[in-house]
């Protein structure tokens, strides 16, 4: 962060113009266990995004400055350096201190430190604006020595700077330019039940929803484990479990299965939005209810069931006592929460809100017991795969199948195991494992995510393979959010040599010539010559006169 | 930065030949003809070899020292000194005298030797950011060459163009002459067989090359006496 000598309070708008000309740049070194030049290495780029104008994020991506450590000598000057940090040595209120001015570290238990760090330094980033570039690195031995080598340096006072020596590190990128409309792909999969001959009435759908693209501090590095892949996983075996049993007609429900999986949740669910608008308005009235699955992988054994009718609503009971009573069985606890909303605040902090501001019935399961804030628990770099629990989203899958199977099979309060373990419909932990692996290896943030992306085209094709009909719908992201390119990059580090080396090298190179140009002279032409070579001048005035 | 360091290391390189043929009396007889003949005559030396070396060595992987191919690679040096014979006897020279053909053959082929394998290397590597030593090194071996070139011309011109020498220095001329021309074959082994960093070379090249070079010069003017 910048280090101006007026730090601490610091009025935002003095700090932002000596920002504007002191361009000095750090770069975080994750301690996650993960694993031409002097090295090259591969960097993530904190997001640079804007909301209706405001600027955040870091506005700048390239990269040529000198490197230095935490521990530089006080007084240095940190314009035109660049700070390489360890996130164990990590401060926070290092970061703090020319942000907001909250204080106070919490007595976190050990072994999540690292995990609350992340999370409090990536929602300190996200809502900076920072005029400088900032990058993210795994730790490995070529950064580890150079770090080394750098502490040492700044221990005994020699920063690397112009005039001494060191390592300059280097990202030749362009600048970061806006993305033009990103796309938000939806993608949804439509299981038909069972029509019984001369029916003309619809039959009535219940939906499951997930969104499955994430926001992060680093995009390239935003895998969001939790929030949302334990949605997505979650979504894509309770589809699987009930082509199963929809596939025989004997076992086909009277109820249409309506999965989706919608993108731009972290902007307020704009993509929910714009999947629920484009519905014809006959399918809308038709839907029964819909359960939305935001970050079931990592809770002890209470979840929560959000929604936005008041708990004395029929149909909320109804939902709420189905599921209640399959957690019983489970030994899970299950708490409704109710959160009111309000139609002219544009922020959506739940999936089922879109459902509700369209009048449709909807609730969320989750592991988190509050509404996030915007931009938050939207998967970043703390939420990788080690925080989340495979067993845990089994679970989780177990309970939202049955419940949703007791209401369409008509067997709520009875004590029947559709989904037994052991049995051909049972959950399958492998296929949860091997899709959360997969999951976590893949970033998806939406504005980065082409419009045929792979993995895009992954989901759709795992959706086909267990419902009848899949389509995809592309739409662009509108609303608030601008967001700018150059996720990721390649850092050079190279060993200069100062300027007063070259100096002393050029004086002392000149000196040798000069010496060894007069011992020439003097061993082959003798002393006269050499005196003489300086006194020709005059010797020519003397013939002249 | 990097462009002052490729100008440092090129000056270090290219610098003493320039120095050599202006500071002695190379220049004011006007011997650069014979400094250039001597290059094109390196040149078409190293043409040479390198066809040799292509035909008759083994390309081993490991970078270890083979008594064989490096016992091969000095037979092939030796072309190095029937290079240096054409260019000291068969080329017409203008009437210069023996003392300076000597140094300006020797000079023509340091030179051609120095921007033949160090050149390239230096434009390439030296314009870069990341700082080594290596180009300072080369720099320096190369002023090592240029004395080693120097004294086994004198010892050449010893060998074939005086015709009357005292019988007691003539083993030694020889000697020297050997040992000199094998200099290449010992440096690398120094490097590849003993394993020794390119520092420590460069300066075992710098203080034999000196010592040499004395040796030769006393040799020559023992060899002078009798004539003068």
């Amino acid at each position: 962060m910048a280090f101006s000598k007026n730090s601490g309070a610091g009025h935002r708008g003095l700090q932002e113009s000596m920002y504007s000309v002191i361009s000095l740049v750090f770069i975080l070194v994750a301690c996650v266990e993960l694993c031409d030049a002097a090295a090259a290495i591969d960097v993530y780029r904190l997001i640079e995004y804007d909301i209706s104008g405001s600027a955040f994020g870091s506005r700048f991506a390239a990269l040529n400055h000198h490197a230095a450590s935490l521990h530089f000598p006080s007084g240095a000057d940190l314009s035109r350096t660049v700070l390489i940090i360890p996130l164990r040595e990590l401060n926070i209120t290092f970061v703090r201190v020319f942000n907001s001015g909250n204080g106070g570290n919490k007595q976190v238990h050990e072994k999540e430190k690292l995990k609350n760090l992340l999370a409090e330094l990536e929602r300190l980033l996200i809502h900076a604006n920072l005029p400088y570039p900032v990058y993210f690195a795994f730790e490995n031995d070529e950064i580890d020595t150079v770090l080394t080598d750098i502490k040492k340096n700044d221990a005994i006072g020699q920063p690397a700077t112009a005039t001494t020596g060191g390592y300059k590190l280097v990202i030749p990128t362009p600048e970061p330019k806006k993305v033009a409309s990103p796309t938000i792909a939806n993608i949804q999969g439509w299981l038909s039940g069972l029509k019984a001959d001369g029916d003309t009435n619809q039959l009535p759908t219940i939906a499951i929803v997930a969104s499955y693209d994430t926001f992060g501090a680093a995009p390239a590095l935003s895998v969001g484990s939790d929030s949302n892949g334990s949605g997505i996983v979650a979504l894509l075996e309770i589809a699987r479990l009930f082509s199963l049993l929809y596939s025989n007609p004997k076992t086909r429900g009277k109820y249409n299965l309506l999965f989706g999986l919608t993108s731009g949740g972290p902007y307020n669910y704009n993509g929910t939005q714009k999947w629920l608008r484009s519905f014809d308005q006959r399918l809308r009235e038709s839907i029964d209810y819909a359960i939305c699955l935001n970050s079931i992988g990592s809770w002890d054994n209470e979840l929560w069931i959000h929604v936005s009718k008041p708990p004395e609503n029929a149909y909320i009971k109804q939902i709420f006592e189905g599921f209640s009573n399959v957690a019983e069985e489970l030994d899970i606890k299950v708490g409704l929460k109710h959160k009111k909303i309000n139609i002219s605040n544009p922020r959506v902090a739940w999936e089922h809100e879109q459902f509700s501001r369209l009048r449709v019935t909807a609730a969320t399961l989750s592991e988190i017991p509050v509404a996030p804030e915007l931009l938050e628990s939207t998967g970043g770099l703390f939420d990788s795969r080690q925080f989340v629990n495979e067993t845990v989203i089994t679970r989780g899958v177990k309970l939202v199948a049955e419940s949703l199977a007791r209401h369409i099979y008509g067997h709520q309060g009875k004590n029947v195991q559709i989904f037994a373990d052991g049995g051909s419909l049972a959950v399958n932990p492998a296929y949860v494992q091997s899709w959360l692996d997969l999951l976590s290896r893949t970033p998806r943030v939406a504005p980065f995510l082409s419009k045929n992306d792979p993995f895009v085209m992954a989901l759709k094709k795992e959706l086909a393979d267990h419902t009848d009909e899949v389509n995809l719908q592309h739409d662009i992201l509108e609303g608030m959010f601008t967001f700018y390119d150059s996720t990721s990059a390649i850092l050079n580090i190279y060993q200069v040599a100062s300027v007063t080396f070259d100096l002393l090298s050029l004086l002392a190179l000149g000196s040798y010539l000069i010496v060894l140009f007069c011992f020439l002279v003097i061993t082959t032409r003798g002393l006269d010559d050499l005196i003489s070579l300086f006194r020709r001048p005059p010797s020519r005035k003397v013939k002249t006169a | 930065m990097t462009m002052f360091h490729f100008f440092n290391c090129a000056i270090l390189t290219f610098g003493p030949h320039a120095v050599y043929y202006s500071a002695t009396p190379l220049s004011e007889y006007d011997t650069l003809g014979t400094s250039v003949k001597a290059a094109l005559v390196y040149l078409g030396t190293a043409l040479v070899k390198l066809v040799c070396l292509a035909t008759f060595l083994q390309v081993s992987e490991n970078d270890g020292f083979d008594p064989y191919q490096e016992l091969l690679k000095a037979l092939i040096g030796f072309i190095d000194v029937a290079g240096l014979y054409f260019a000291l006897t068969q080329l017409t020279h203008r009437n210069i005298s023996q003392n300076h053909k000597f140094q300006a053959v020797g000079l023509g082929w340091a030179f051609a030797d120095s921007v033949l394998h160090r050149l390239a290397p230096l434009w390439m590597g030296a314009r870069g950011l990341e700082f080594t030593w290596e180009y300072i090194l080369q720099g320096l071996e190369a002023n090592a060459n240029l004395v080693l070139s120097i004294s086994l011309a004198a010892l050449a011109s010893l060998i074939w163009l005086r015709k009357n020498k005292p019988k007691t220095l003539i083993p030694i001329i020889y000697a020297c002459a050997g040992i000199v021309a094998t200099m290449p074959s010992i440096t690398s082994y120094l490097r590849r067989g003993l394993g020794w960093y390119f520092p420590k070379v460069v300066g075992f090249e710098l203080f034999t090359s000196l010592v040499m070079a004395f040796i030769s010069w006393q040799l020559f003017s023992a060899c002078q006496r009798p004539s003068a």
